[in-house]
């Protein structure tokens, strides 16, 4: 006689069709049509091209700028409104539906269920934003080239030499859609994993959708001010000040660390280490929310 | 105990904690970030004000520069409602909020130094004084704003080269001396594209004293395909006139130019073009000399229509 296996957490598959139904779930509720207003939004910023002193050499320049700050600004308000609400949905909807019962009284490890949720979220963000970025980039590739076009046609006309040439168009190419930039995408998908995992602690507890999407839009605002709080924390003085900085920064998520996405759409560049090191503690985030999320859902009465 | 609270309390002791060991490494990735200038420091209570409610917003990640975008469309709003203050607002905070972009700090300066102050000295309406007092205060508003965007983006050569052609336009508050060092400055980050080069010699031949600094740097350009522009072979020729004053500049003329026609045609045009402040030296004696022998009658001669454009008066208000 066979002896059955024990129901261990943590299965792939199991999470994998978990997350498969979220996603599944979250797509009929047309999520996806947030796309088309950004793709208007997207070919509107293509036409951002305001006179200016520009000499010749400089022509085009700004409109490169216009679309990147319209498509990655786009970009990081949905994925986190999307990262917010749905996931805040998510838990309340199940109960309401009694999907939830049905799940749970299957032998499916709660830690299971909160996983599947979060990575069915997570994986209608990131699909989102590729869609959203693969616009951007398309938009922005062929204004690059149109810019590359008049800049090879003047560094011609000036008789430039080549290494010029080359050097002055790469200029331009740094511009446009660029690996850089796909880095600054990677940082807003991971700032809409912590607020997702962030609204999936906050589902646990909470008695409503919109208990979770205020609490959660409070914990957002309050988390791009978590580094200031933190600085003070470390240099500033009064005990009361500190205490009260120090609570607020060892509880909420750090999200102005984030903001490196502003200065790649600016051109600077984001060193591989450093998006690993944003990429560690996002991955620290998640598995604190979660593990957080489980104790309080792992014996959670419904 | 309640097992709900018991939970909640464990949860809570599991934010703590994990909150007290990653405080010291995001505070030290922070740092590091905004060593490498990738992380920008908050913005001070003063761009907070300017901002306004946009400033919750530009609070959350990666809306600066979008806000900064659509700012900018305000700004040209403004520009074309010719309300110059709120531009310049405009612009003070755009520049908080995308200060690495070059373009905004450029486009500021143009629509100061440029249009409100071209539009101040146009404004007829308005008593000459006053007129004088906005031209001015514009141009310095406008240079002002490109000294500090050189200053905060030091690496900027298109910057270093707009301040270098702002000093040296003959319609607002020239200051050779600071034309030629910014050029210099956009030369050095060693990206400038090669006509600065030709920017930075014909400011630095006009400072006075740094004629043999120039005349150095002039013969150098001259020798390169892109500094055998008409401006460079006349400075060439004046500079040494003036380091040499016993040099015979016709003769000079004629090795530089290619036949006295083009050297008369191109000495004119830099003879009568005066007000750039060139320097001079030798060039009347080889039209002359170029006069005499192309038998140019005294009713066409350069001299005449130098005297003619000499009594039309000039802008005396770019005095500094």
């Amino acid at each position: 006689m066979s002896k059955a296996l024990p129901n261990r957490p943590l299965n792939p598959r199991r999470i994998g069709v978990l997350a498969f139904n979220t996603f599944t779930q979250l797509v009929r509720m047309k999520v996806f049509y947030f796309l088309a207003i950004f793709a208007v939004i997207v070919i509107g910023s293509n036409s951002l091209n305001l006179p200016t002193n520009s000499a010749p050499e400089n022509a085009g320049i700004q409109v490169l700028f216009a679309i990147k700050n319209t498509s990655i600004g786009c970009m990081g308000l949905f994925s986190l409104v999307l990262a917010v609400v749905a996931t805040g949905l998510l838990l309340p909807k199940d109960v309401e539906d009694r999907t939830l019962y049905t799940i749970l009284a299957k032998p499916v490890p709660r830690l299971d269920y909160l996983i599947g949720k979060l990575v069915g979220v997570t994986s209608l963000i990131f699909i989102s934003l590729l869609a959203m970025d693969l616009l951007m980039v398309g938009v922005l590739q062929m204004r690059t080239n149109e810019v590359v076009e008049m800049r090879s046609q003047f560094a011609d006309g000036a008789g430039y030499p080549p290494e010029m040439k080359a050097r002055y168009i790469n200029e331009t190419l740094a511009l446009g859609p660029t690996w850089n930039l796909q880095g600054g995408v990677l940082v807003v998908f991971f700032r809409a994993v912590v607020m997702a995992s962030v609204a999936l602690l906050l589902s646990t507890f909470s008695t409503s959708t919109l208990f979770t999407a205020v609490v959660g839009f409070m914990v957002l605002f309050v988390g791009f001010f978590q580094a200031d709080a933190r600085d003070f924390y470390f240099s500033g003085t009064g005990a009361l000040g500190r205490i009260g900085s120090g609570a607020m920064t060892v509880v909420l998520p750090d999200l102005q660390l984030f903001n490196v996405v502003d200065s790649i759409i600016e051109g600077k560049v984001l060193e591989a280490a450093s998006l690993l090191k944003i990429a560690g503690v996002t991955l620290f985030y998640c598995v604190i929310y979660t593990f957080t999320s489980w104790i309080i859902f792992a014996r959670k009465e419904f | 105990m309640n097992p709900s609270f018991r939970r909640l309390t464990a949860a809570a002791t599991v934010l703590v904690v994990a909150g007290i060991v990653r405080m010291p490494a995001e505070q030290a990735l922070t740092e590091d970030l905004r060593k490498q200038g990738i992380l920008s420091r908050p913005l001070d209570i003063e761009t907070q004000k300017k901002v306004g409610q946009g400033f919750w917003a530009v609070s959350l990640g990666g809306l600066r520069t979008l806000v900064a975008t659509v700012l900018n469309l305000r700004a040209f709003s403004f520009f074309e409602n010719q309300r110059w203050t709120q531009l310049a607002d405009t612009y003070d905070t755009i520049v908080q909020l995308a200060p690495d972009t070059d373009y905004y700090w450029d486009t500021a300066s143009w629509h100061m130094a440029y249009n409100a102050a071209a539009y101040y000295q146009t404004s007829s309406d308005l008593p000459e004084l006053r007129r004088r007092a906005e031209w001015r205060q514009w141009v310095e508003r406008g240079t002002a704003f490109l000294e500090e965007g050189t200053r905060q983006n030091p690496d900027s050569w298109y910057l270093w080269s707009r301040l270098g052609w702002i000093y040296s336009d003959p319609n607002k508050l020239i200051d050779y001396e600071k034309s030629a060092a910014a050029y210099q400055k956009a030369i050095e980050t060693g990206n400038a594209l090669p006509y600065i080069r030709n920017g930075a010699a014909y400011a630095l031949a006009r400072v006075p004293g740094k004629e043999t600094e120039a005349l150095e740097l002039v013969r150098k350009l001259h020798q390169d395909r892109r500094g055998q522009v008409p401006t460079m072979k006349c400075l060439l020729l004046s500079l040494e006139c003036t380091a040499d004053p016993c040099v015979d500049s016709y003769q000079l003329a004629l090795d530089i130019f290619a036949g006295d026609k083009e050297a008369y045609h191109m000495l004119s045009g830099y003879y009568l073009d005066f007000r750039k402040n060139f320097p001079t030296a030798g060039v009347a004696i080889a039209l002359k000399k170029l006069e005499l022998r192309l038998g140019v009658p005294a009713d066409r001669s350069i001299f005449k229509q130098r005297n003619e454009l000499e009594e039309t008066p000039i802008n005396p208000w770019q005095q500094r």
